[in-house]
């Protein structure tokens, strides 16, 4: 029986290979976990389909695999793994005793021969010394060749962002708007509110914004030539992870207190690390907000738009800047820049700076936030 | 403007056809651009041309054979001319099969010289014509090149290459072979049978399990060909014919003839087919390659004379038929381990697996037999009694290591030798199956008996105890 790489996740066409969560060899009950996968949203588990045990794999650890394609052969029921007949060889052969059509076997399954006991007659390997080395031992993993320059794989999670970015970028016409914000009354706010991080904040102020602005939480329909404008705020938070951006997605924000969406948003950014999201914990968002401020560096940056969504606000460093007050005095606040990707076909320069300066009130003042909370 | 090929095979001959046959087999569209003619130098000026002379020799000795079973055929003589015209016959009709066979193979045959022109460009000029195309995949199987030795002048009437040998119009009288290898054998025992007087200069030693080697040298010297070996030529004067001074372990010596033929090492020319653009990566001067035909440059295959290995069309078919298969996606393998090495004198020549003192070196414990032609039946009636056979086993487990034989019929009989080889096989692999009756092949068969000491046809002085 072949287990096959099925279509886990929203319109996901492949996957990578990250973990084989079974030896060949074992034996499988039906739904348990074969396989870990990753596409570009999420990590997922491929369940075994029936009883039975794991004949062999058909692709390596780190492969990148489309929906369809064989990913490993289980036999069906209770099987035994083969018992190894010593062989009578003697040692110093230095030919290795298979049939051409043994070979064969071997070379289809990439089994070095040399690594195979054989247990027929003089040592010869057998077809079922094939078989039951496929059993015993999983595919070697490729070692790969150092070449001249040094090289990163470019598959698997950064294709997909790489692809996915320039499919935003090539049909979305991105606008990007740059506005400043004087966090120093929330820095305060945040020093007697401890559970709450600055993020969670953020991302109860943006639904906030999103109810009065519901047209950067529409989703555009060029067919229908219309824009649907959806009612959940299912918040994405772009989180940097070591094989490069994850979003897990926080659903339904505009029903929850910021203490329920600083638990989900500290419990997501785990997952998103650990590789252990679902594929309903990493899809479905309508706006998408990045904050790199704790990442320290970034002034600004024209952040693009996870499409199909129709907007995206990143928030970056925090700095003490001497800056002037209404009185004319300069005084020393901390200030953070804030940049908004929008798409131009749906919305307006002014709309954005509406929207942003709806943000900028909420983040400076935060007990104007307490009036809109439900 | 530049057209687009998914597969391009360059070159025509044996390796080349192959792989062009065996991909558009599995599917693929592919082009074969030919500079001269289909088939090679395998069919054109090699194994076909050099196996009709060694045919008509070994032929033309069995007349006395027939002659004495009661065959009338008046007088023999021989007709070169008709031989020429026999061999230029069958070579096209050969040609126009393997060209009708790639036509309705779907191959698409271009005339021309082709010429790379970046890692995925070909340029192929056809006289005034010059047409470019990009390709996905190319295999390259241009062949070979023949070098010869610098200090002798190939330019004398009387100085001949090999191929120039299997084409003479003329029975030399008295002529000298100088070779390597087994077309030097083929060269000097087809002409010794046809009348020649013939001394053969072998650079080396024969390159034989020392059994066969003895019993190859009495033959020859039997068939009035003069053998020295370990021979380095000093130099060739050529005065209305040729003089030879050479030096071997016995001495420096000088021998004359009519002509001489002197027959070449295959080497690979990089410089042609615009090989010297691509950064190939090379191994003694030839294009390096993987065990499925690989280069060092992606979507560039290379197959045959131009790789390295024996020159053979043998190893040429097998290579392009496993790089055509790599190239659909199946997987192959070259392993030249039990390339059977032939020679067509008479009686042929044809081993597989190592002589008893590679088993040796190779670190096993060796038996081996030995069995003469003269003990079996059918060669006794056919009055082809020289030769024997020699089998190399490990002893204790009687895997087969090493079948060697000289005798009638032995080039058919060794592809019995290959598959055990290839099968591992031991003894009882080989006598276990019924044989054929009367034939050569229960001569193998008692040959492979004959290592425990139970060949029936042998005589026995003293009847050893057998088990
Ligand atoms: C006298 C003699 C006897 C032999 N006997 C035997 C034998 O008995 N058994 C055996 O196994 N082998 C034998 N061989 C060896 C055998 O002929 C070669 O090993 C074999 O032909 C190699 O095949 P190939 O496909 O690599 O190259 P080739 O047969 O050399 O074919 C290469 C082809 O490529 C063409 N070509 C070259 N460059 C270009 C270009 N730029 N564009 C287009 N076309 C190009 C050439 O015209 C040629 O047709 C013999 C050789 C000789 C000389």
């Amino acid at each position: 029986m072949e287990v096959k790489l099925h279509d886990i996740g929203e319109g996901m066409t492949e996957a990578t290979i990250n973990a084989f969560l079974v030896g060949v060899g074992e034996q499988v009950r039906a739904d348990q976990p074969l396989v870990e996968v990753q596409t570009d949203k999420m990590t997922a588990e491929i369940p075994a389909p029936a009883n039975g045990i794991i004949k062999g794999f058909s692709v390596k650890e780190g492969d990148t695999i489309r929906v369809g394609e064989t990913v490993l052969i289980m036999g069906a029921g209770k099987e035994s793994v083969a018992p190894k007949r010593t062989s009578s060889a003697t040692a110093q052969s230095t030919r290795i005793l298979a049939s051409p059509y043994t070979r064969k076997l071997a070379r289809d399954a990439g089994i070095p021969l040399e690594k195979v006991r054989g247990s027929g007659p003089a040592g010869r390997i057998l077809d079922e010394d094939i078989q039951s080395h496929l059993l015993v031992e999983p595919l070697p993993k490729e070692t790969p060749e150092r070449t001249e320059a040094d090289s990163i794989p470019f598959r698997g999670r950064r294709k997909q962002i790489a692809s996915k970015m320039v499919r935003s970028v090539r049909t979305i016409p991105h606008c990007t708007h740059f506005e400043e914000i004087d966090v120093t009354e929330l820095l305060a706010w945040k020093r007697d509110v401890t559970d709450v991080s600055m993020g969670a904040f953020f991302i109860k102020a943006l639904s906030v914004c999103l109810k009065e602005f519901p047209i950067f939480n529409g989703r555009l329909d060029e067919e229908q030539e219309c824009v649907h404008l959806q009612h959940a705020h299912h918040i994405g938070v772009a989180v940097d992870t070591e094989e490069g951006l994850i979003v897990p997605v926080i659903r339904h924000v505009e029903e929850k207190t910021l203490k329920g969406i600083q638990k989900e948003l500290k419990a997501l950014t785990n997952k998103a690390l650990d590789h252990t999201l679902t594929a309903k914990e990493a899809t479905g968002g309508t706006f998408t907000v990045s904050n790199v401020g704790p990442l320290g560096g970034s002034i600004g940056a024209t952040p693009i738009i996870n499409e199909p969504e129709v907007a995206l606000v990143s928030f970056h460093k925090t700095k003490k800047r001497p800056m002037v007050n209404e009185a004319d005095e300069i005084v020393i606040r901390s200030i953070m820049n804030v940049s908004m990707s929008f798409d131009h076909r749906v919305a307006d320069g002014g709309t954005a700076v509406r929207f942003t300066n709806r943000l900028r009130d909420f983040i400076e003042k935060p007990g104007i936030l307490l009036m809109e909370m439900i | 403007m530049v057209e687009k090929r998914d597969l391009m095979v360059i070159g025509g001959g044996p390796g080349g056809y192959h792989a062009a046959l065996r991909a558009a087999q599995l599917g693929q569209q592919v082009t074969l651009i030919e500079q001269g003619e289909i088939g090679g130098a395998c069919l054109n000026e090699g194994c076909i041309p050099s196996k009709i002379l060694t045919h008509f020799a070994s032929e033309f000795r069995k007349q006395g054979h027939l002659q004495k079973m009661g065959m009338v055929m008046g007088e023999t003589s021989i007709d070169l001319a008709r031989l020429k015209s026999y061999r230029e016959e069958k070579i096209q009709g050969l040609r126009a099969g393997v060209e009708g066979l790639l036509r309705s193979g779907g191959v698409e045959v271009m005339k021309g010289a082709a010429s790379f022109l970046s890692e995925n460009r070909i340029g192929i000029e056809n006289g005034h014509q010059f047409s470019l195309f990009e390709f996905k995949q190319a295999i390259v199987a241009i062949g070979g090149k023949m070098e010869y030795p610098s200090r002798i002048s190939m330019k004398s009437p009387f100085v001949l290459t090999e191929r120039e040998a299997l084409t003479m119009t003329e029975i030399p009288e008295e002529l000298i072979v100088s070779g390597h290898d087994y077309v030097a054998i083929e060269i000097a025992a087809a002409y010794a049978a046809l009348g020649s007087a013939v001394t053969l200069l072998m650079e080396g030693r024969l390159p034989f399990d020392q059994a066969i080697e003895r019993e190859m040298k009495r033959l020859l010297k039997k068939q009035k060909v003069s053998v020295t070996t370990e021979v380095t030529i000093l130099s060739v004067s050529d005065d209305g014919g040729v003089e030879v001074d050479y030096e071997s372990p016995t001495g420096t010596r000088q021998v004359n003839g009519t002509h001489l033929v002197v027959c070449g090492k295959s080497g690979a020319d990089l410089t042609c087919a615009g090989l010297d653009r691509l950064q190939l990566e090379c191994e003694e001067g030839k294009i390096k390659v993987d065990g499925e035909g690989r280069t060092s440059i992606p979507g560039v295959w290379a197959i045959g004379d131009v790789t390295p290995g024996p020159g053979l069309a043998i190893k040429a078919i097998k290579e392009g038929k496993v790089a055509a298969e790599a190239i659909a996606g199946k997987t192959g393998e070259m392993d030249l381990e039990w390339l059977p090495a032939i020679v067509h004198m008479d009686p042929p020549v044809a081993c597989a697996g190592w002589t008893e003192e590679e088993a040796k070196d190779r670190g096993y414990d060796v038996v081996c037999s030995e069995y003469p032609f003269r003990a079996n039946g059918f060669a006794a009636l056919k009055e082809e009694t020289d030769g024997m056979i020699k089998i190399v086993s490990e002893k204790g487990t009687s895997l087969i290591l090493g079948i060697h034989m000289i005798g009638p019929g032995a080039v058919e009989l060794i592809s019995t030798g290959v598959l055990g080889l290839e099968m591992a096989a031991r003894a009882e692999d080989f006598t276990f199956p019924l044989y054929p009756h009367p034939s050569s092949n229960e001569a193998l068969m008692e040959a492979l008996e004959e290592l425990t000491g139970h060949a029936v046809h042998l005589q026995r002085r003293k009847k050893k105890a057998v088990r």
